[in-house]
């Protein structure tokens, strides 16, 4: 009785270790969220974004992929900041999916696949 | 993801960056190694150390058309069947003309044969001994980017992603340094981990524009792997249409079997010269010499212009007609693309522009090596008295040891397995490697019991005997040494054996400071007034 007063008791406490359990594991898992929202999405919104730009660019075909190139690093390591410095998961989430479900319909309509 | 901007960046900084510290440390080792690419093969070849360099301008011209003339006429009379001949005219950095023509391909098989190659004095005209069988600074520049036992292309996606964290790592630490022009003059010594921060921050801010210039510009050069999707949206063909495009010159014609004589070797180097006076030519070659389709390409070097495609010309070699020619003019995209190319390969640099890349080379690995350092110092200057080390700073600190102490002397091993194996060893090259990767492991292996002051203690003077016996192997072993390369001035060879020593002596210097901090209190109690940061490691 006495030792384990002494030690910390509420780790000696099964539900409240559960409890810290499961907030360690949802703090984890929203680490990952966010590291795949970075990694990702980031990849697939940049390679969306870049070959949308590929088309529009007011270039030759050729120049224009090579730009569009040039600027997908860029654009990546933006998107990647981005989707640490936003607080709510949610937004970051929805934004990157939206935004490359339109860039990708806008290449769709260019290159009349629908 | 945290209260704040500010603390959000400096959380991703932490992580982002260790989680590839050690992988990227490699490929910026590797990397400003290679800025010195041929200089080390050089080294790694004593046959060729005879060999002086090339003649300036007006001699230049006639010499590489009499080299040109005697090869074709060399690799004529060795291999009139092959499939391909190639000259490589000799350069400032690498002196040896080559002759080399591909070996015939096995039966049926489409695949390349390997060359077959001659190395000739370009002052005699007659073929060298031929050199020992090692990769030299060619293993540093494949390590660079292919790492090695590994797929390539595995390899490459790997280091893409490292670069990318990399890159993430410079943009997020530039937003969390609040004082960036205070902090390049503050270096505060022995004040524990607030000292390693400081030498973090000197390293980074001093060649802050290079780290993110070789980091996106690294990128770039494996752009068209990593995002192969503009291209693809835009072009039928994908990235093929893509290359035809921009690269004229990338016409390949039917292989016939019909004979037919080649046109003589003036005549198409008239012309070139006609097109480009003064021209530096780097490389002649053929393909399908003495058939009706045979074509000639010419190469001529780039010399110091920020540019990374070489000027080439492609001729039929029947005829003599020109086919294609590169670009004179590129367009603006055009430069772009291929100016960071050419930034990051660094082969435009003249010799005091590659120290300076290479001394930002080394001021990277610093950064990194002291970033991963920190980390783990942090935490150990967080943690109570009677608290034990948790699992991930036991793991960030065998890594930290194994990877910073483990691979100059791994580089070490690498050259002086290079002097020491005998010339007829079979897979020489291959056996060289396998001494650098079995040291680093014997490195990482010692460092999984302990990982103390102590170690770091013994692995610095282990470098710095190491780093000591690479000149003076070279020297027992081969004619030259440091003083006779500096007579001669075989500038290349004097920087590689100097460059040994000052290693050396930085890891006494170290060793020397670790000792002090291990004297007076025992060794492995960690007290929160840790000294000074030992200039870490430098480039083997």
């Amino acid at each position: 009785m006495y030792a384990q007063s002494i030690n910390k008791a509420p780790t000696r406490n099964p539900l409240v270790r559960l409890k810290m359990a499961c907030k360690a594991n949802v703090y984890a898992l929203c680490v990952i969220s966010r590291f795949s929202a970075a990694i990702v999405g980031g990849y697939v919104f940049t390679a969306v974004f870049t070959s949308l730009l590929s088309l529009i660019l007011p270039l030759s075909k050729s120049d224009a992929v090579l730009l569009s190139v040039s600027l997908t690093i860029l654009i990546y390591s933006c998107v990647f900041i981005w989707v640490f410095a936003i607080k709510s998961l949610k937004t970051v989430w929805i934004t990157i999916l939206l935004t490359s479900s339109s860039c990708f319909l806008s290449i769709a309509l260019l290159k009349g696949w629908l | 993801m945290k209260e704040n901007f500010f603390r959000s960046m400096t959380w991703m900084h932490t992580w982002v960056g260790l989680l590839v510290c050690w992988l990227v440390y490699l490929v910026f080792f590797a990397g400003t190694v290679s800025f010195f690419r041929d200089e080390v093969t050089l080294w790694s070849k004593p046959e060729l150390h005879s060999i002086s360099k090339p003649p300036a301008e007006p001699i230049r011209i006639a010499q590489q058309r009499e080299q040109i003339t005697n090869g074709i006429a060399y690799l004529a009379n060795t291999a009139p069947d092959s499939s391909r001949w190639r000259i490589s005219l000799p350069t400032t950095r690498e002196p040896q003309l080559v002759y080399a023509y591909e070996k015939p391909r096995a039966e049926g098989s489409k695949r390349f044969g390997g060359w077959q190659t001659y190395i000739i004095n370009p002052e005699t005209g007659e073929a060298t001994a031929q050199p020992r069988d090692s990769k030299g600074g060619n293993f540093f520049y494949r390590l660079h980017f292919d790492l090695h036992y590994l797929d390539a292309r595995t390899a490459r996606y790997i280091v893409c992603f490292a670069s990318l964290f990399m890159l993430v790592a410079l943009i997020s630490g530039v937003v969390i340094h609040k004082r960036i022009f205070k902090d390049m003059f503050s270096f505060r010594k022995n004040k524990g981990s607030r000292s390693w921060l400081d030498a973090h921050n000197v390293s980074s801010v001093l060649a802050l524009p290079f780290h993110i210039m070789i980091t996106y510009t690294g990128l770039i050069t494996l752009i068209f792997m990593l995002f192969p999707y503009p291209a693809l949206t835009a072009y039928e063909d994908g990235l093929k249409g893509l290359f035809n495009d921009v690269t004229p010159t990338n016409i390949r014609t039917k292989s016939s079997t019909q004979s037919a004589p080649l046109v003589s070797t003036d005549y198409i180097l008239d012309q070139v010269y006609t097109n480009w006076q003064s021209a530096d030519l780097t490389s002649f070659s053929i393909r399908d010499p003495n058939k009706a389709s045979a074509t000639v390409t010419v190469r001529a070097s780039t010399a110091d212009l920020v540019k990374d495609q070489t000027p080439t010309m492609l001729f039929n070699a029947v005829s003599g007609e020109l086919m294609a020619q590169s670009a004179q003019e590129l367009t603006t995209s055009e430069v772009i693309y291929d100016s960071m190319t050419a930034l990051h390969t660094g082969r435009l640099a003249n010799p005091l522009l590659r120290w300076l890349y290479f001394l930002c080379g080394v001021a990277g690995c610093i950064m990194i090596a002291t970033g991963c350092i920190m980390w783990a110092k942090r935490i150990r200057e967080r943690m109570k008295k009677d608290q034990t080390a948790s699992f991930g700073l036991k793991l960030v600190e065998s890594l930290n040891l194994a990877t910073l102490m483990g691979l100059p002397l791994a580089t070490c091993a690498f050259f002086i397995a290079n002097r020491l194996l005998p010339v007829s060893t079979v897979q020489r090259a291959d056996k060289e490697i396998l001494a650098f990767f079995i040291t680093w492991l014997a490195v990482a292996l010692f460092t999984l019991f302990k990982r103390a002051k102590m170690q770091w203690y013994l692995l610095a003077w282990l470098n710095a005997v190491a780093c000591i016996s690479v000149p003076l192997i070279n020297a027992l072993t081969t004619k030259g040494n440091l003083v006779s390369y500096m007579l001669n001035a075989q500038w290349a060879l004097f920087s590689f054996d100097l460059v040994c020593l000052v290693c050396a002596l930085l890891f006494i210097l170290q060793a020397k400071k670790l000792r002090t901090q291990l004297s007076p209190p025992a060794p492995n109690t960690r007290s929160n007034r840790v000294t000074k940061p030992p200039l870490m490691e430098q480039k083997g």
